[in-house]
């Protein structure tokens, strides 16, 4: 049984759905677009993160590097971010990634933006 | 204990940059001293001929880290400093200014000078070059009065200062003197893709030619080709490339296009290094020389492992450049001597496809990548790899880049 309270909650806290939990299997990892923002989210050992998905050193789309665990590696300079909180492992970014919250109700995705 | 002999880094580019923050990051406890002859700070260079050309990027936004970053690092900045001499017996060295530095080793990151073209006329102002900050604010400022461009060489530097202009809405013509542009890098079928993607943009393009002199009363007013073509301009930017800076100890250290090094980045003379564009480093079997971002930043992180760890980080990375031009992004790695088999996969039509270059063992020796992100990560690999591959897999751009070696 779907809960409508939990989704009217969940709006009123600002996640938007974005997709279904089967769309993103353990490993790999996604990009949406939820209002301006170009999210990232990725399942490491059945738990989803979220962070932006656009490098924070130049212009490049993080969903066109790889996923190695919780290791994400940028297509343009390889710069390698912790998907998990964000925080930059190798350069040559210096900045870390911004992080959103994200939850799974029922089978679907939702992220707070 | 006593402190270590200090450190000193000549030339404050991403090679020095890195360098310098590696040798702290490694623990080392000594002076690190950071000198360049240009008086700004450390700046990326990538975007002169791009972003900031448009003015999409202002030039406060160039500078690689904070003042306080070097600050909390102890890197001491010497900037504005040229240097008289490098005395290796009592290892000192004696600036312009006077000021004597004792050292206990050195990493030349000294970089590369423009090439000049020598002909009449080059004296004429809106005759320019590109390769520092100062010289990018200079063209910048002076485009409100240009219409017409000339830009000398279709290289990379000429290629994305033309991408640039044409998206101001300048008239650019560039004259090449090879018959196809990029054509010593990709061979000829790609430089022939670089011609058509100029002109399919409305940039004219005059290969086989090349530029005998400038005219004009104070400005340049044209450019005449050998051929005698008659170019009308307001602005000409010359872009043929460059050469490495290798006059420090030139006559003690073995040079041959840079200073020479080992994989640990020493050269013949101990206790000096080099790193990046002016060093030439072994690369699976041969030495070579980069000019390109990527290995400025790895060779100086990489050669600093070594001088605070000796001889602990052989380096090995797989060249890589990428360049932004009309919206569209190339990025090749590896390194190639031409001709060489060529495998294309993708589609070119589109500006989505990939040109691998063949050794005589199956082996890809270098890759051109256009807007094909998803394929860098794992060429890069498959080079560094050095399998043999299976030429039909590769073609097939349904079967993916990690099911490709025989």
């Amino acid at each position: 049984m779907i809960d409508k309270t939990n989704y009217t909650e969940l709006t009123n806290n600002g996640y938007h759905f974005v997709g279904y939990s089967t769309s993103i299997p353990d490993g790999e990892m996604q990009e949406l677009t939820v209002g301006k923002e170009v999210v990232l989210i990725a399942r490491i050992d059945g738990n989803l993160y979220a962070v932006d998905g656009i490098c924070s050193h130049a212009y490049a789309e993080l969903v066109d590097g790889e996923l190695d665990e919780h290791c994400l590696y940028c297509p343009l300079h390889f710069a390698c971010f912790d998907v998990r909180n964000g925080e930059v492992l190798e350069g040559p970014a210096t900045e870390p990634l911004p992080v959103f919250d994200v939850t799974e109700e029922n089978g679907e995705i939702w992220v707070k933006v | 204990m006593r402190e270590s002999k200090p450190i000193i880094i000549i030339g404050a580019g991403l090679s020095g940059l890195h360098a310098a923050e590696t040798l702290r990051h490694e623990g080392f406890d000594g002076r690190i001293i950071l000198i360049d002859r240009e008086k700004e700070y450390p700046y990326d260079r990538p975007p002169l001929s791009k972003e900031l050309m448009m003015g999409t990027m202002s030039s406060s936004e160039i500078y690689l880290r904070t003042i306080s970053e070097y600050e909390r690092l102890k890197i001491e900045l010497r900037l504005g400093l040229n240097i008289d001499e490098i005395n290796t017996e009592n290892k000192t060295l004696i600036a312009d200014d006077g000021t004597i530095i004792h050292w206990g080793k050195i990493l030349l990151a000294t970089g590369t000078k423009l090439r000049e073209l020598n002909i009449p006329g080059n004296n004429l102002e809106g005759i320019h070059y590109l390769k520092t900050l100062a010289d990018a604010k200079s063209v910048r400022q002076s485009l409100d009065d240009v219409n017409q461009i000339v830009i000398i060489g279709a290289g990379f530097i000429g290629a994305e200062l033309a991408s640039s202009f044409n998206k101001l809405g300048k008239e650019v013509t560039i004259v090449e003197k090879s018959e196809t542009p990029l054509a010593h890098i990709f061979g000829d079928e790609v430089g022939k893709y670089f011609f058509n993607l100029h002109t399919s943009h409305g940039v004219n393009v005059i290969t086989g030619d090349s530029v005998e002199r400038f005219e004009g009363t104070d400005r340049v007013e044209r450019v005449v080709t050998r051929d005698g073509k008659n170019i009308s301009c307001q602005a000409v930017i010359v872009g043929i490339g460059v050469k490495p800076n290798t006059e420090l100890l030139q006559e003690k250290i073995s040079c041959e296009n840079g200073y020479i090094v080992n994989e640990f980045g020493e050269t013949s003379l101990p206790d000096v290094y080099a790193a990046g564009d002016c060093a030439s480093w072994p690369y699976q079997g041969k030495h070579i020389r980069v000019e390109h971002w990527d290995h400025a930043m790895n060779h100086g992180k990489n050669v600093a492992i070594n001088m605070v760890q000796n001889q602990t980080a052989p380096y090995h990375k797989v060249p890589y450049f990428w360049s932004d031009q009309y919206g569209y992004r190339f990025q090749y790695f590896g390194y190639t001597t031409l001709p060489k088999p060529t495998v294309w996969r993708g589609d070119v039509q589109n500006h989505r496809f990939s040109c691998f270059y063949i050794n005589n063992e199956g082996i890809i020796e270098a890759a051109l990548i256009v807007n094909q992100p998803k394929e860098a990560l794992p060429v890069r690999r498959l080079i560094a790899e050095q399998k043999s591959v299976d030429m039909e897999q590769l073609a097939n751009p349904q079967s993916s880049l990690k099911k490709v070696h025989t």
